[in-house]
């Protein structure tokens, strides 16, 4: 149980999720919310290679704190999107933000 | 024989003729053309240096060992170099002699043909552009030297034919001399292709030594006929002769200096100048052999019947030089040559001459002209008789002793018919020839008055005596230059000792008979008290308008042009333009916009669907790498 293949899977598992809800949630929150567990997905691997293969084990925890400090930002910079957004169409669905279209 | 450097001196000599007139071009063109007493004064200097330049090189190099040759490359491009330079052998130091001498006399007799003209100072710089093209044609050192300097020489002749390009027939006259030269050049320039491609050395003396030996006997007669394309436009033979005596169109002075003398010379010097290389191949001068005469014939019968000045004397340069080309084509070097000498002086006097009177009586109609008082001009009408009897080549004048060296050369062909062509073509020339001087002799009593006026009005008699100065020089040529056939015989024959073209005794009374014949003719019909000045062809009515109408040649080209150029091949552009050309980028537009079309439904604006698109190409390129 305690090897790196399980650690491994979990990764892929919490990644596939959030892509999954990142393409089928319409919402732009629940999207949001997929994009941070795919991130903590990365961050799994991260620690999980440092833990079973790598000597140094301070390299895989800088990388995941900065994964972390990243996540925070992407956060903050869209929920203040999603909110300026909102203020224009009076939604947070995705397909109501459709003036791209071809 | 290898050719030796010129000397410092002979280098300054040359490169002063060579240049010379180009800076009088740019000069009067560019800065002085506005004034033109200074632009005359300019231009004549420009020319008179070049003459003193060319009789002085011609006399220092009487009795020359070795040709000079003096070369800069231009451009080497692989094993083809193309080098500037001139090559001064006795041939190229005659006609040398001949254009300057004849360019200067008609710039001096242009100061009062001209007088009065608003357009006097572009005249001078034109006819310096020629003077320039023409002397570097003539020492050329290689063919596409002497191509280019072909070129501007055609140039420079359809800017003094359509020199009064206000009239509209001069303005198309000038079109249709620069067209029909043209043509000829395109087989000029790709026989110069060929010898580059199999012989890769363009230089006349490389050609004349070396190409019997390295080209094929067929690629040599192959070259050779295309390069004789060139000579038939510029010196307007068998099927592109019509553009001469259209050419009349410019003013008289163009015409002695262009369309005599100098430029559609340069044709049958062009075959004078390789002939080493055209002898190498008896196809190609039996061709050359073959045009001379069927020109020669076509067009003296054409000047049987004209009645314009000009028109009579530009029908007989085409003939003469129909002539020359028939002396080339027999293998007589230096009777082919000799004629070139002694045409040029005899034909410019008598344009020249021609050019009196059209400027005093303001018309071109020797008929007019002659009830109008020509006879009255006592010292233009005593040269127009002196060159017209040496055109017909009555003895002691310098047409006779020329012709009959021509006449010699075609007497030793095997085949007699050369020989009867050439008398026939001497009796018709001078038929022609004294028609027009017995009718300015006898003005015909007819019942329409005499005209009076017209030209120009009054003219100031030092216009009229710049005029004349120049017709007593050339005159003086005219008669005494035959005697000198010997002399230049040797000089043009330098390395090929004792070689002297046969002569035969009988010959000599035959021609003496033949023009007799001819001038006879025209004596009963145009000389002789109470003669009905009508020739024997207004008898033949059919016959008359043939030749009025030129054989019809102007009208099968009118129709080629109408049927072959504009109804097929311009039809063909057309609908190529319209389908290829233009429905080509049509359909790329529509093509572009179509794609655009489709892609566009990728976008369709929701975010979802472009990271799909994303993950799914992501996923196939991983697959990919996975996979391979």
């Amino acid at each position: 149980m305690n090897s790196l293949n399980t650690y491994l899977f979990m990764a892929l598992l919490l990644f596939c999720i959030g892509l999954l809800g990142l393409l089928k949630r319409r919402s732009l929150i629940g999207m949001l919310i997929s994009v941070e567990l795919m991130l903590n997905a990365a961050g799994l691997n991260f620690m999980a290679f440092n833990r079973f293969l790598a000597p140094d084990p301070a390299v895989g925890q800088v990388m995941v704190l900065f994964i972390m400090g990243i996540a925070a930002a992407e956060a903050a910079i869209a929920l203040s999107l999603i909110l300026a957004l909102f203020r224009k169409i009076r939604s947070v669905n995705v397909e109501q933000a459709r003036q791209l279209k071809g | 024989m290898t050719p030796a450097a010129p000397n410092d001196y002979v280098l300054g000599l040359a490169l002063l003729t060579m240049g010379l007139p180009l800076l009088a071009f740019f000069l009067v063109f560019f800065l002085t053309r506005r004034s033109v007493g200074l632009s005359c004064f300019i231009s004549l200097a420009c020319s008179a240096v070049p003459l003193l330049c060319a009789w002085s090189l011609l006399l220092g190099h009487w009795r020359m060992p070795v040709p000079l040759l003096w070369e800069v490359v231009w451009m080497s491009s692989g094993g083809a170099t193309a080098t500037f330079g001139f090559l001064l052998d006795p041939l190229s130091l005659l006609m040398l002699t001949i254009v300057t001498s004849i360019s200067f006399l008609v710039q001096v007799y242009s100061l009062g043909y001209m007088a009065g003209d608003p357009g006097k100072g572009k005249y001078y710089a034109f006819l310096s552009l020629f003077a320039w093209s023409m002397i570097s044609l003539v020492v050329a050192s290689g063919l596409l030297q002497l191509y280019i300097f072909w070129e501007l020489v055609g140039l420079s002749s359809y800017l003094l034919i359509g020199f009064w390009h206000h009239k509209f027939s001069a303005s198309e006259a000038g079109k249709k001399a620069f067209v029909m030269t043209r043509l000829g050049d395109l087989g000029f320039f790709l026989g110069i292709i060929v010898i580059l491609l199999h012989l890769g050395d363009l230089s006349i003396l490389g050609l004349n030594q070396n190409a019997a030996l390295k080209l094929g006997p067929g690629l040599l007669t192959a070259s050779a006929l295309l390069i004789f394309c060139g000579v038939v436009g510029k010196s307007a033979q068998f099927p592109l002769l019509t553009w001469l005596p259209d050419a009349m169109e410019g003013p008289t002075p163009v015409s002695a200096l262009l369309h005599s003398a100098t430029m559609v010379a340069a044709g049958v010097y062009l075959v004078s100048r390789i002939f080493p290389f055209y002898q190498a191949s008896p196809e190609a001068l039996a061709v050359v052999l073959a045009i001379g005469a069927v020109t020669m014939l076509l067009s003296s019968t054409m000047a049987m019947v004209a009645r314009d000045i000009k028109q009579v004397w530009a029908y007989s340069t085409v003939s003469q030089l129909g002539f020359m080309l028939m002396g080339l084509g027999a293998g007589g070097y230096f009777a082919g040559v000799f004629h070139l000498t002694t045409h040029a002086a005899f034909k410019a006097l008598l344009f020249l001459c021609s050019g009196v009177f059209i400027h005093h009586f303001g018309t071109n109609d020797f008929f007019v002209m002659s009830r109008s008082g020509a006879r009255g001009l006592k010292a233009p009408m005593i040269c127009l008789s002196v060159a017209g009897a040496a055109l017909s080549g009555v003895w002691p004048l310098a047409g006779f002793f020329s012709k009959e060296s021509v006449m010699g050369v075609l007497a030793g062909l095997s085949n007699p018919l050369w020989l009867v062509v050439g008398l026939l073509g001497a009796a018709m020339t001078a038929y022609y020839t004294f028609r027009l001087l017995f009718v300015m002799w006898r003005p015909c009593e007819s019942a329409e008055d005499p005209l009076h006026g017209g030209g120009h009005g009054e003219h100031a008699a030092w216009a009229y005596w710049v005029m004349v100065l120049p017709l007593i020089a050339l005159a003086v040529f005219t008669v005494f230059l035959g005697w000198g056939g010997r002399g230049l015989e040797a000089f043009l024959r330098w390395h090929q000792e004792g070689v002297a073209e046969a002569h035969h005794g009988w010959l000599v009374w035959a021609s003496v008979l033949v023009v007799a014949s001819g001038v006879g003719l025209a004596w009963l019909e145009f000389g002789r008290a109470g003669a009905a000045q009508a020739g024997f062809l207004s008898h033949l009515p059919a016959l008359e308008r043939l030749f009025a109408r030129r054989w019809y040649l102007d009208d099968l080209y009118r129709l080629l042009l109408d049927y072959v150029v504009y109804g097929f091949f311009s039809r063909l552009f057309t609908i190529n333009d319209r389908r290829v050309v233009d429905g080509g980028i049509d359909g790329f537009c529509r093509g572009t916009a179509g794609a655009g079309w489709l892609l566009s439904f990728l976008q369709s604006g929701l975010l979802q669907f472009n990271l799909f698109s994303m993950v799914l190409v992501i996923a196939l390129v991983g697959l990919y790498f996975l996979l391979v």
